[in-house]
């Protein structure tokens, strides 16, 4: 009845291993673990691992050597011992926390992960492989996973440079529903600045571009309208956010042309963003009043600066862990022993706020 | 000490406490804190009541001063502006939600009412005669109601000062994103200063009507009411300057604090300056 965990991440395979794993059908892993008489088990997909737990096997199986030939069978003798990795007992309760509030991941904190366990547990209930263990393991998993987002800061700040960025101009803007946006370029980076914006609904998005075909195949996927490249000084008139990331040598934006627009903008804040290289927007424009300039690097340093918040956090979160890990631990055991124990009943923490929850 | 007293500096341990817990707030992301200092502020406002109605009662107690509210002394027209920005606090955090203000704007209603309790005599006096009117329950309320309201602009006006310097430095810490926007705090400044504007231009004129009655001129140049024209001339420039002019953010709350500035002067400087208007006189 002993609880084992057998899988591969980023932390030990390499992504074309992973990748291997990841295209692997849901069913056909379904139908291995029961042909496998594997029972009390479930396991998780991402993109960046891959594992199984399992408490249930046939009698006097080793419960470990079960799952690792069980890895092999998968994708035949690809991998090595070395890309997995194998936890029993408390050390695998104690990884599946780790995974579900977001410690083994490679954004610390990220909040992804958790949805992903809770989905991977409840098809895994609904396909009937999951027993008593499982289901009461998984269920506690989620909430400390949701415990621990709660009550330490290891899921506080973006971490992308365009997530920053859209927090910021809710900082300056408040709710972007009623903001409107300049985007400059339709290359890669356009297109994921528009993609984020998207979700904060943001009601009018302009996009300009020297090329205008490619600015209008962007803008067909976002809703968004085609400016004529020349007009772009006349449109900082009306725009709350210009983004700019052309691949132009020469300053896109000038000050002369921002200054001009002021005159017109009755003092509503203008927030720019430059994430090209070399610089689109001339830095002298920032010193304007009511205009912000942030360039790529000012991003990339606040999502350093909330990475390295994160990380600060860590020890809190395993401490919290550490002590769930042990009263599943105890749980366990008193099962083994015929005793029935219930949990503690703490109360529900809530998710932390994201920037969705902002007004 | 009389109950009135006693509850007074009940409130006052209350209102610290909720700038205590609003500064908390402010530093760290927990919903339970705002909840607490909304409590505290509650319970603190309860007993400002009771304390108040104490003192009407005491004050009721010599005839003459009947029916007459007990805003004569410097300590009654303290409380009741510190009321009145806690109250005014309530009514626009509740609805706008934004205790996060709180650190912004209670330590003002604190420092007046902890003025009142440290430095200003609450005994209770016979009402002078020129100011046994009706007028004395209308006119300084009217007045202390745009106060109140104004200091509750100045704290937002604080806010955005932070608001901005944050997002101009371009290294934000977490204070920035749990601040209202820019532009929400700067629309909330000017609607505050919108509302309070006319209350105090109508405060000012009842003056002047009830100055008519008592005194037979409506307007004398005292102190009290140079200044008090001053502050509405501070505010009418700012509404002015934001209607026909478009100025807003950082040089808008400048405008404003020179107008609050005006309001504290002319609320508490002017007493030592004014005959006529005085706490400290006998009217």
């Amino acid at each position: 009845m002993q609880i084992v965990v057998a899988g591969l991440s980023h932390k030990t395979a390499e992504l074309a291993l992973r990748e291997k794993f990841a295209l692997l059908a849901r069913s056909e892993v379904a139908r291995k673990i029961k042909a496998a008489q594997v029972s009390d088990a479930v396991f998780l997909s991402t993109c960046n691992r891959f594992e199984i737990y399992a408490c249930g096997f046939s009698n006097g199986a080793d419960g470990p050597d079960v799952l690792l030939r069980f890895f092999e069978d998968l994708i035949g003798k690809n991998s090595s011992k070395e890309d997995l990795y194998l936890y029993s007992g408390s050390e695998a309760v104690a990884h599946l926390l780790k995974v579900a509030s977001g410690l083994d991941s490679l954004v610390v904190g990220e909040t992804e992960i958790l949805g992903q366990v809770k989905e991977s547990y409840e098809w895994a209930k609904n396909e009937g492989l999951t027993g008593k263990i499982g289901n009461i393991l998984f269920q506690r998993a989620l909430y400390v996973g949701k415990k621990v987002r709660s009550e330490t800061g290891i899921s506080v700040g973006q971490t992308s440079v365009a997530s920053v960025a859209v927090e910021l101009a809710q900082s300056i803007f408040g709710n972007l529903s009623e903001s409107s946006v300049l985007v400059l370029g339709a290359g890669q980076m356009a297109e994921i600045m528009i993609r984020h914006l998207a979700t904060q609904k943001a009601p009018k998005i302009l996009i300009s571009n020297r090329t205008r075909e490619r600015a209008e195949a962007l803008a067909r996927n976002f809703k968004a309208a085609v400016l004529p490249w020349e007009n772009r000084g006349e449109a900082l008139q009306e725009v709350d956010i210009v983004l700019s990331s052309t691949g132009s040598p020469e300053p896109v934006v000038t000050k002369e042309m921002v200054e001009k627009s002021l005159k017109n903008r009755r003092g509503r804040s203008l927030f720019m963003v430059d994430i090209a290289m070399p610089r689109d927007i001339e830095e002298e424009i920032h010193s304007l009043e009511h205009v912000y300039l942030y360039r790529l690097e000012d991003l990339e340093h606040i999502v350093a600066k909330n990475l390295e918040g994160r990380a600060a956090e860590i020890s809190k979160a395993k401490e919290i862990i550490e002590s769930k890990t042990g009263e599943i631990s105890e749980w366990l055991k008193a099962l083994k022993e015929g005793r029935e124990v219930s949990f503690k009943h703490s109360s529900r923490p809530k998710m932390p706020r994201t920037e969705s929850a902002r007004k | 000490m009389s109950p009135e007293l006693m509850l007074t500096k009940a409130t006052l341990a209350a209102y610290l406490g909720a700038v205590t817990l609003s500064f908390v707030y402010l530093a760290y992301k927990d919903e339970k804190w705002n909840r607490w200092m909304l409590n505290l502020l509650g319970v603190g406002i309860a007993l400002h009541l009771a304390a108040f109605g104490f003192r009407i009662h005491s004050f009721w107690q010599i005839p003459e001063n009947r029916y007459f509210l007990p805003i004569n002394t410097f300590f009654g027209a303290l409380s009741y502006l510190a009321l009145a920005v806690c109250g005014a606090f309530f009514v626009i955090e509740s609805r706008h939600r934004l205790g996060i203000l709180g650190a912004f704007v209670l330590p003002w209603a604190s420092l007046s009412l902890g003025i009142a309790v440290c430095a200003a005599s609450p005994e209770i006096s016979g009402l002078a005669p020129a100011l046994q009117s009706y007028w004395i329950n209308i006119h300084p309320m009217v007045l202390m109601t745009s106060y109140a309201a104004f200091g509750n602009a100045f704290g937002v006006g604080v806010a955005l000062l932070v608001q901005e310097h944050q997002i101009k430095s371009r290294k934000p810490i977490a204070l920035c994103y749990r601040l209202p926007s820019i532009e929400e705090l700067d629309n909330l400044n000017y609607r505050i200063i919108v509302m309070a504007f006319p209350i105090l231009t109508i405060g000012i004129i009842m003056g002047g009507v009830w100055a008519e009655n008592a005194w037979g001129r409506f307007w004398g140049w005292d102190p009290k009411e140079t200044w008090a024209l001053i502050t509405a001339l501070v505010y009418a420039g700012y509404l002015h300057m934001r209607y026909m002019m478009g100025l807003r953010g950082k040089k808008a709350v400048y405008v404003s604090m020179l107008g609050f500035a005006c309001v504290v002067f002319t609320f508490a400087g002017v007493n030592f300056l004014s005959e006529l208007h005085g706490y400290l006189s006998k009217g």
